[in-house]
């Protein structure tokens, strides 16, 4: 053999009822080294992934470990051959401690008794090892989620895992928290375990892997090596085609000021927020996850409640007590989590879109079915979704168009004057998210105020007039397009110990 | 860091402040009746309470895993009832082998609830709903409008007579048993793990439907033996013996800090619950409230401990957000 | 006006969806002539005539099986209908035994229904992290034991004015009157639902609350309303059931809260919510009515019809599974 492989993959399809999820596609890890895989969502890793690892089981295709060939029944299998993966989501025991969630599975037992003392010592090693902050006797549900993908990091290093897959382990992370991470993996590597990487951000890729595997629409697309492929033709291999402008922002001019909030404070989560939109202009709110951006819009649109606050809305202030006030005043969310807050996966695109207005459209309460269908066409057909009836259902799209739904229904709404979109591009797909950009140029053009939260530093300084940023629950600080750099604007993010003071004494 | 160590330690307080409610108790019962912390009334109480608190231990597995089960006075009587009747023709009269049928109805009945929940991904309460009434029913039906009378059952019910050591010995067996299985071995910590996150517990290799199966065969073994066990105990045998028993069980989980929604739980706490539970039932004529209220009694305290629950969770939760930098 | 790309979206539905809804009550519609061929079987007594005039006994459960329809596709349960219905009945006949005139009796039956539904729906409301089925199960023994509390040791109470409840048992043509009360309010709810913004809420929620709550559907104000629409309903079953039998007792509505989500998800009604409508359940309630006067007649144990039900509940659970199933099977058969 001329490469020393640990793992390697071989002609793997994998069908779902309806669609095959992977076509025929390989992959082979070196040992010790980190291994990128990327794509675009759907594209197939996730499956990739669960292939390996044992919980699904492919209908074609051989896998091989340190060159034997190896076939895994279930989750089982994988972990006593030395595989182990760390989840997108954490898979954990909320209601249970740290220990126990390290060794579910694999506890250590004498006479068949767990020994809980020996098995809280061997999680403080392994805690100690990746430098963590706590302690294995805490509940896992009080923990925050880097500590708690550290928990699922030590859970791999405690099956004496040789090959280590992280799928999307960034996503959820800050800045600091991912530098962590890196340090972490980087060790791993040290010690010679091999890691598998998912991930959506170029610079995990660049800092921490060696070689890089695209898949796209379920197949195999290449390897190569880090140091030797551009940006550009990295994402042309994952969407198939090159995006040349990306960022399609049109030139407005910017109104009057519609929209104003005035020191919106809701205990715990954020404080004395103010910011303004103008017609026509985009508005960005930037900073780390867990800054409060999401939870300030969503006290704006009465979806909690604030402890203060004022909503102004063309000079006017606006009483909203419920989701329904601020959007009969025209201030629409577009929620971050499309599945769960934005769409009703199970319904059809039709009736997802006009679910807001149905009252309007109905006669005396009887629903006007007639007039919604007209709507619902209208609306998702501006927007360009890539669906053959309004009757299909929600769940049944991409991310990409599935975004496009949620624009459609807030589009739908007359009365819109002002539109938040909480992160509009996540888990959305590189050609999708160009689409969703021009949406937005529309809009602006329109005259509608539009307030985008992101945590993608590109995508905001490329579309947005004003940048706020966020840190700790407070704006720290608004940039105008001209003066927004990265820099500039994870500087404001991570504002540092004496400016909080003086904005405490202030 | 705070904030969590406090959540620990009123997490781990729960069982403490048990023991306060139950000492309170003690203490208020004692001023009105002297005798009531006397060695007979105490036995009296374990032994009228022995079904609940034997059954409490099975609930407390269901509760676990996030199910509830309703069906589990139901079985007891079908059980009790095949035991009545097979003492009352005196087609069996070997007392431990009247406790294996018994148990192994129970285990049957279980087993039917198990395999619809996790392989027919029924909810538990409609699954659980509908064997209440079949199973019910059915001890109606095998009971053929006889009962077993203390005549009937002379010899057998020596083993639960008053004064005899029979109750305590399974209450201990099962409480002691309960413990070291939840607690030290990997059976007992699976409940825990599908309760807590089934999905998880799916991908780590672990047989959720499996442990669902196990876990109502649990309950529907310790109801069958309870059903064994009430003929003994009450030296009859009736269709609709112990009827509304699941409510008791439950509210001995609740008030012991068993979490409806799953992976929450102790066996401790659950045998404190129930012992609250027993002493209020006792103490209440002595505040002068009639027996005939006691179900009503019974129903308000599950609702007041559950929105307690709920109040302290967000009071607790308030407490984080506001001790929060900013 | 097509998009950009100048595609086109159809506004017209593929038939299959529809027919395959059809089917199933179709279906219905065949068992509940195969339970009439049964009951004629059984009994000579099985006649159409006799069937109405027995059927006021059975027919009080249906009005409970609408707002419990409700209820089910919200992916909520309510499991004290059965002791409202006792508490309801109990007052009613304590009203009636106090010579309040007779519309007065109607109406306290009605509020005290509707006063238990608004306490459940209320409770839920206010402590939206509890969910209904621990709720409704401790309000479930709150209710009977006020009812067995006021009833005293008898256990049981009857309605001493029996004259006041003829009018309920009058006949219009060969129709008891309670039959054109439950298809009045069949037609009510089964239009609310499917016609109407309220109905599409109530799915909404079923089908995802948290997405409902932000498209801004009053989700609390609604299970509020729909719970109390459960205990109101309930009120009226047992003005129904105390006009048959004339009295109250403890064991007054055990079994209806199974009996009716047996009828619901018999006639389609999936119990995790937002799916199913309620022209199956009112079917299925029929079948279940004629079978309960066909075993009737032929002086089954009452207590081995609740068995049947209850077999019938679990077949019915358990069907969607097993035809999820089949239909992935042969999918995996066509595939390979």
């Amino acid at each position: 053999m001329a490469e020393d492989y640990i793992l390697e993959l071989k002609g793997i399809t994998k069908i779902f009822p309806g669609v095959k999820a992977l076509n025929n596609v390989q992959f082979q890890l070196k040992r010790g080294e980190v291994h990128a895989l990327m794509g675009e969502n759907g594209a197939g890793k996730s499956t990739f992934i669960k292939v390996i690892t044992g919980v699904h089981a492919a209908e074609e295709g051989e896998m091989f470990l340190n060159g034997k060939k190896v076939r895994f029944k279930g989750p089982r299998d994988a972990q006593a051959a030395g595989i182990a993966a760390v989840y997108q989501h954490p898979t954990s025991y909320p209601e249970l401690s740290v220990t126990e969630n390290i060794f579910m599975g694999h506890e250590i037992r004498k006479f068949g008794m767990i020994q809980w003392n020996v098995m809280n010592q061997e999680a403080q090693k392994l805690l100690d090892r990746l430098d963590a902050d706590f302690s294995p006797t805490e509940e896992m549900g009080a923990l925050s989620v880097a500590q708690q993908q550290m928990v699922e990091i030590a859970k791999a290093l405690s099956t004496k895992a040789k090959i280590i897959i992280l799928d999307e382990p960034t996503a959820a992370l800050t800045q600091s928290e991912s530098e962590k991470l890196y340090r972490i993996v980087d060790q791993l590597k040290e010690e010679g375990v091999s890691i598998i990487f998912i991930s959506h951000r170029f610079e995990d890729m660049y800092r921490l892997a060696s070689r890089v595997t695209v898949f796209r629409d379920s197949q195999y697309i290449g390897t190569y090596d880090v140091d030797g492929i551009t940006n550009a033709d990295l994402i042309k291999a994952m969407v198939g085609r090159e995006i040349t402008d990306m960022y399609p922002k049109p030139d407005v001019k910017i109104g009057k000021e519609i929209f104003r909030i005035e020191g919106m404070t809701r205990t715990g989560y954020f404080k004395d927020v103010s910011l303004n939109v103008h017609a026509g202009e985009i508005v960005g709110l930037s900073g780390l996850v867990g800054a409060g951006r999401t939870e300030v819009m969503e006290s704006v649109c009465g979806i909690t409640k604030p402890n203060a606050g004022k909503v102004y809305l063309d000079g006017k202030q606006c009483k909203i007590r419920q989701p329904l006030d601020a959007m009969k005043e025209g201030i629409i969310l577009l929620p971050e989590d499309r599945q769960k807050e934005g769409l009703i996966l199970n319904w059809g695109l039709g009736q997802n879109v006009t679910l807001p207005i149905q009252s309007e459209l109905a006669h005396s309460g009887f629903n006007d079915t007639a007039a919604e269908k007209k709507v619902a066409k209208q609306y998702l057909e501006e927007v360009d979704t890539k669906a053959v009836s309004i009757y299909d259902p929600a769940s049944s799209l991409s991310g990409g168009n599935q975004q496009k739904v949620v624009v459609a229904k807030a589009l739908a709404q007359k009365n819109m004057k002002v539109v938040i979109m909480d992160e509009p591009t996540k888990g959305v797909d590189v050609g999708a998210k160009a689409e969703i950009y021009a949406i937005m140029g529309e809009l602006a053009k329109k005259g509608y105020g539009i307030i985008m939260i992101s945590s993608e530093m590109p995508e905001i300084i490329g579309m947005c007039d004003r940048i706020y940023v966020m840190c700790k629950g407070r704006i720290t600080g608004c940039l105008n397009r001209n003066e927004a750099t990265q820099e500039s604007i994870l500087q404001l993010s991570m504002e540092k110990g004496n400016t909080k003071k003086e904005v405490a004494q202030g | 860091m705070k904030q969590k160590s406090v959540l620990k330690q009123i997490t781990k307080s729960r069982e403490f402040s048990l023991v306060i409610v139950l000492i309170v108790l003690c203490v208020v019962a004692t001023i009105l009746n002297p005798s009531f912390i006397s060695p007979t009334n105490i036995a009296q109480i374990f032994r009228n309470n022995a079904l609940t608190m034997v059954m409490s231990v099975g609930m407390l597995c269901v509760l676990l895993t996030g199910g509830i089960d309703i069906s589990v006075a139901s079985i007891l009587a079908f059980s009790g009832m095949v035991v009545g009747m097979l003492l009352k023709y005196k087609v069996l009269e070997n007392t431990l082998l009247l406790f294996v049928i018994g148990s192994v109805i129970g285990i049957v009945c279980g087993l039917l609830n198990g395999l619809i929940i996790s392989k027919g991904n029924v909810a538990p309460i409609i699954s659980t709903m509908g064997f209440m009434y079949i199973w019910r029913g059915l001890a109606y039906v095998i009971s053929n409008n006889q009962w077993a009378s203390g005549a009937d059952v002379v010899g057998y019910s020596d083993f639960g007579a008053d004064g005899a050591v029979g109750p305590y010995i399974i209450i201990a067996v099962v409480f002691i048993a309960g413990f070291i299985i939840l607690k030290w071995t990997k059976v007992g910590r699976k409940i825990y793990a599908v309760g807590s996150n089934a999905e998880a517990a799916r991908v780590s290799g672990i047989n959720v439907d499996g442990v669902l199966i196990y876990t109502y065969v649990i309950m529907g073994f310790l109801s069958g033996l309870c059903g064994a066990l009430s003929v003994s105990i009450y030296a009859s045998a009736q269709p609709n013996m112990q009827y509304g028993l699941e409510m008791d069980i439950i509210a001995s989980c609740v008030i012991g800090g068993v979490s409806m929604s799953g992976g929450r739980g102790s066996v401790v706490g659950t045998f404190l619950g129930a012992l609250i539970l027993a002493l209020i039932t006792r103490a209440l004529p002595l505040v002068g409230i009639d027996a005939i209220a006691q179900n009503m009694v019974k129903g308000i305290l599950i609702l007041a401990v559950v929105v307690l629950n709920v109040v302290t969770q967000r009071m607790m939760d308030r407490a984080n957000l506001e001790r929060r930098e900013m | 006006m097509a998009g950009k790309s100048g595609r086109e979206i159809s506004i017209t539905s593929n038939k299959s969806a529809l027919s395959r809804v059809l089917s199933w009550e179709g279906a219905l519609v065949l068992i509940f002539i195969a339970v009439n061929i049964l009951g004629v079987i059984l009994s000579e007594n099985y006649t159409a005539a006799n069937v109405l005039r027995q059927m006021p006994r059975y027919l009080a459960e249906i009005f409970i099986l609408f707002p419990m329809g409700y209820i089910l596709i919200l992916a909520d349960i309510d499991i004290s209908v059965g002791s409202i219905v006792c508490l309801s009945a109990t007052m009613a006949c304590f009203a009636g035994n106090a010579g309040l005139p007779f519309p007065v009796v109607i109406l306290v039956c009605l509020l005290v229904g509707l006063i238990c539904g608004a306490i459940n729906g209320a409770i839920l409301a206010k402590f939206t992290e509890l969910p209904s089925m621990i709720v409704t199960l401790a309000t479930q023994i709150i209710f009977r034991g006020i009812a067995e509390m006021s009833m005293g040791s008898g256990g049981t109470v009857s309605y001493t004015n029996s004259a006041d409840l003829i009018p309920l048992t009058t006949m219009v043509g060969p129709f008891p009157i309670s039959f054109f009360g439950v298809v009045i309010a069949a037609v009510i709810f089964i239009v609310v639902l499917s016609k109407t913004t309220f109905g599409r809420k109530l799915y909404a929620i079923g089908s995802n609350k948290t997405a409902a709550y932000y498209a801004g559907i009053k989700v609390e104000k609604i299970r509020f309303i729909v719970f109390s629409l459960a205990g109101l309903m309930s009120g009226f079953c047992a003005l129904v059931l105390l006009s048959v039998l004339f009295s109250a007792n403890t064991t007054t509505g055990q079994g209806f809260e199974m009996e009716v989500i047996a009828m619901a998800v018999f006639g389609g009604i999936a119990t995790t919510g937002g799916k199913g409508n309620l022209v199956g359940g009112f079917i299925a309630a029929f079948i279940i009515v004629c079978l309960r006067v066909a075993l009737g007649l032929i002086n089954m144990n009452t207590q081995l019809i609740l068995v049947i039900i209850g077999l019938m509940l679990i077949i019915a659970v358990l069907m969607p599974g097993i035809s999820q199933r089949i239909k992935t099977m042969k999918k995996m058969a066509k595939q390979s």
